[in-house]
């Protein structure tokens, strides 16, 4: 981009610039960024398999196989089978399906929760601020893993009974699926300790955005609260925050896992990398095969959510247009 | 001419850690309509405090103590927020000193110039589109309509403030408030903006408040001038009047400070020996005594009030000072060089 002076237009300077899209200029940046781009196709694969897998899949992920019990991988068996003779690599790609409703769940829920939070704190101040700053900080205090147990112990049967109450007095089939209130569960405690991030991280963006200029030629223009957070405060809050969206995708499948590990992840009939990579551990020194296959998945994609977050920084980040 | 904007003994402070910051300490003026207003002032005078003031734009840790803004009659410190709304960008506009970071990086030019027509004066996104593209044109940028398309990045500085000024005219409001629109601008390009600001004055009949650390500015834009010191105003005259016949040895100090002909730009208006107040520890009493030349007895104990000086040329011509200056002999030549 030049700038350059010209005299015939009535003596006024003329930026010349690329009249191209701002979002094209994004994505050229970011196809620009090597590891971005590598940590694309794992991302793309996942959500591939996550939506496709039962069509992929060798074996159905329940069907057992007997005469294969623990087998190690073979021509047959790619990966190898589980104590029940299961075979790992259809699990593994089942266990997609898992991984990615977790993560956009949760983060989702934590993601809304966390915006609206820290928009008001930043945006109102005060009291309402001080309460959610005590929030957050009350929240992040308490250990993960120890809350999602709690909420488990505390929560999970009170609500198997509700259901079965809601079953008796409605007949609804709906409330005799109690994997429901494994989701509702893991979903929420996940939710729980994500959002103070969020909320802390839009609530520091939003202070300093505020008091950048556009914001006060903004507000001096008559511009509603409302309208100045939506399409001033948020959109350049947005690159830190796709950031901390998608590592924090990885993070919840990772904790996910730790929650399996300990016995209060999603006990579903679907296979989660978390329980495999519990279950693989139990025998990791005789039957490796059980641990490697999902560990493996699960370090790639985490690692590849933290890669792409970077480069979509970089990308998004405004500084970077000459601004 | 009548009063479009009277402003009555108006008072902010900050809060801070151990106290208050008195930015703004009983100013009071008029601005009539179509009048060029301009306040100048060394830096932290609390120019900017001041007029944040009258819109109540002022950052949460400030509070407005005191003081009176109407707006044609009604107060603007009363009015609710609704209200409040509608005067910002819909009566009074404002342009500020970094034009650089004054647009929103995230919208192309067009969405940004058409939101505050759409929402002051009720135009379709396409009426408002349409306005923008001649807006453009009329603050100097030609192809408007193309431009729209464009982010502020693709503009330079002098081009964003030209925009700014577009959509602070936008709305054809009463009151222009321009605070340092040029100082951030090369040379060349913050002629240009002056005249284009004179230019649209004289087509619109806005009054504009311009506030600025450049004194050959003033004379070329300003009806007014009012010269303001730790949040006092402590002389306010006519633009000839200011010039020929400063009555406040602050004032005095500031021509002093002109730049000369062979000078560079803007130069900031520091050159009176010494330093401002404390603001946190304001004297009860003339707050230049520390810088003047002119000092008496009197001057550490009261605190003058800005009234019309002696033989003045013009009945609005005040000063806050003790001392009639023309009839004292100082030494040095001017202020600054006693302590
Ligand atoms: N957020 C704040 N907290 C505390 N004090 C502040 C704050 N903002 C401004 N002030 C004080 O208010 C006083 C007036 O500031 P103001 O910005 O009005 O000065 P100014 O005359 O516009 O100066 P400049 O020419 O540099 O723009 C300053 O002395 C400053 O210390
Ligand atoms: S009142 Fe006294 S100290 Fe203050 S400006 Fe006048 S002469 Fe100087
Ligand atoms: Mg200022």
């Amino acid at each position: 981009m030049t700038t350059q002076e010209i005299t015939a237009t009535g003596d006024i300077e003329i930026a010349e610039a690329s009249r191209t899209n701002l979002w094209r200029d994004a994505v050229a940046r970011l196809a620009a960024n090597r590891l971005a781009v590598v940590a694309i196709l794992p991302i793309v694969l996942l959500f591939f398999i996550a939506a496709f897998g039962p069509f992929l899949t060798p074996y159905d992920f329940l069907a057992q196989d007997f005469t294969a019990r623990l087998a190690s991988p073979s021509s047959e068996h790619w990966l190898g089978t589980d104590e029940l003779g299961r075979d790992v690599f259809s699990r593994i790609l089942y266990g997609a399906r898992t991984a990615v409703s977790v993560g956009l769940v949760s983060t989702a829920i934590s993601l809304i929760v966390g915006l609206v939070m820290g928009s008001l704190a930043g945006y109102l101040g005060g009291r309402v601020d001080m309460l959610v700053v005590w929030l957050t900080d009350m929240t992040r205090s308490m250990p993960a893993l120890l809350l999602a147990i709690v909420i488990n112990l505390t929560l999970k049967v009170p609500l198997e009974a509700w259901m079965e109450q809601m079953y008796l007095a409605t007949k609804n089939g709906f409330f005799r699926q109690t994997m429901w209130v494994d989701l509702v569960l893991v979903f929420g405690a996940l939710a729980l300790i994500q959002w103070p991030g969020y909320a802390r991280l839009i609530r520091g963006q939003i202070l300093s955005i505020r008091s950048r200029n556009y914001v006060l030629a903004a507000r001096a223009l008559g511009m509603p609260t409302g309208r100045i957070l939506t399409r001033y405060v948020i959109p350049n809050a947005m690159g830190p925050l796709i950031v901390a969206v998608s590592a924090g995708m990885g993070g919840a499948m990772v904790l996910e896992s730790a929650f399996s590990f300990l016995g209060v992840g999603v006990q579903l009939p679907i296979p989660s990398w978390g329980k495999m990579i519990s279950d693989g551990l139990r025998m990791w020194q005789t039957h490796p095969h059980l641990l490697v296959g999902p560990a493996v998945m699960m370090a790639v994609i985490t690692v590849s959510f933290a890669w792409l977050g970077d480069g979509l920084n970089d990308a998004l980040n405004p500084r970077q247009w000459g601004g | 001419m009548s009063v479009l904007l009277d402003v009555q003994e108006l008072q902010t402070r900050f809060q801070v850690r151990k106290g208050y910051v008195y930015a703004v300490n009983g100013v009071s003026f008029k601005l009539e309509e179509g009048e060029t207003l301009a306040v100048v002032g060394e830096s932290g005078c609390g120019k900017s405090v001041t007029m944040l003031s009258l819109v109540r734009l002022l950052p949460p840790a400030a509070s407005i103590e005191n003081g009176k803004v109407l707006l044609r009659g009604d107060d603007l410190l009363q009015i609710d927020q609704r209200q409040l709304r509608d005067v910002r960008g819909g009566q009074i506009g404002m342009i500020f000193q970094d034009p650089m970071t004054s647009l929103n990086p995230f919208i192309n030019i067009g969405t940004q110039m058409s939101e505050p027509l759409i929402y002051h004066r009720g135009m379709s996104k396409k009426e408002a589109l349409a306005r923008s593209a001649e807006l453009l044109e009329m603050v100097g940028i030609p192809d408007g309509e193309a431009r729209l398309r464009e982010y502020p990045h693709q503009f330079s500085g002098g081009m964003r403030q030209r925009v700014m000024i577009a959509m602070s005219m936008s709305c054809e409001p009463a009151v222009l408030i321009a605070d340092e629109p040029t100082t951030a601008l090369d040379v060349t390009i913050q002629a240009q903006i002056v005249e284009l600001v004179k230019e649209l004055r004289d087509r619109s009949g806005v009054a504009v408040i311009w506030i600025t650390h450049d004194l050959s500015v003033v004379a070329g834009i300003a009806d007014r001038v009012i010269v303001m010191y730790a949040g006092y105003i402590v002389e306010e005259a006519p633009v000839d009047a200011l010039f020929e016949d400063p009555r406040h040895p602050y004032t005095v100090g500031l021509m002093g400070a002109l730049p000369s002909l062979e000078g560079d730009t803007g130069t900031r208006l520091t050159t009176i020996g010494g330093s401002p107040p404390d603001l946190e520890d304001l004297p009860d009493f003339c707050p230049f005594h520390t810088r003047c030349p002119y000092s008496i007895d009197r001057c550490r104990t009261e605190n003058p009030m800005l009234e019309p000086v002696a033989d003045a040329s013009d009945r609005g011509h005040r000063a806050a000072c003790w001392v009639d200056i023309r009839e004292v002999e100082v030494q040095s030549n001017g202020a600054g060089a006693s302590s």
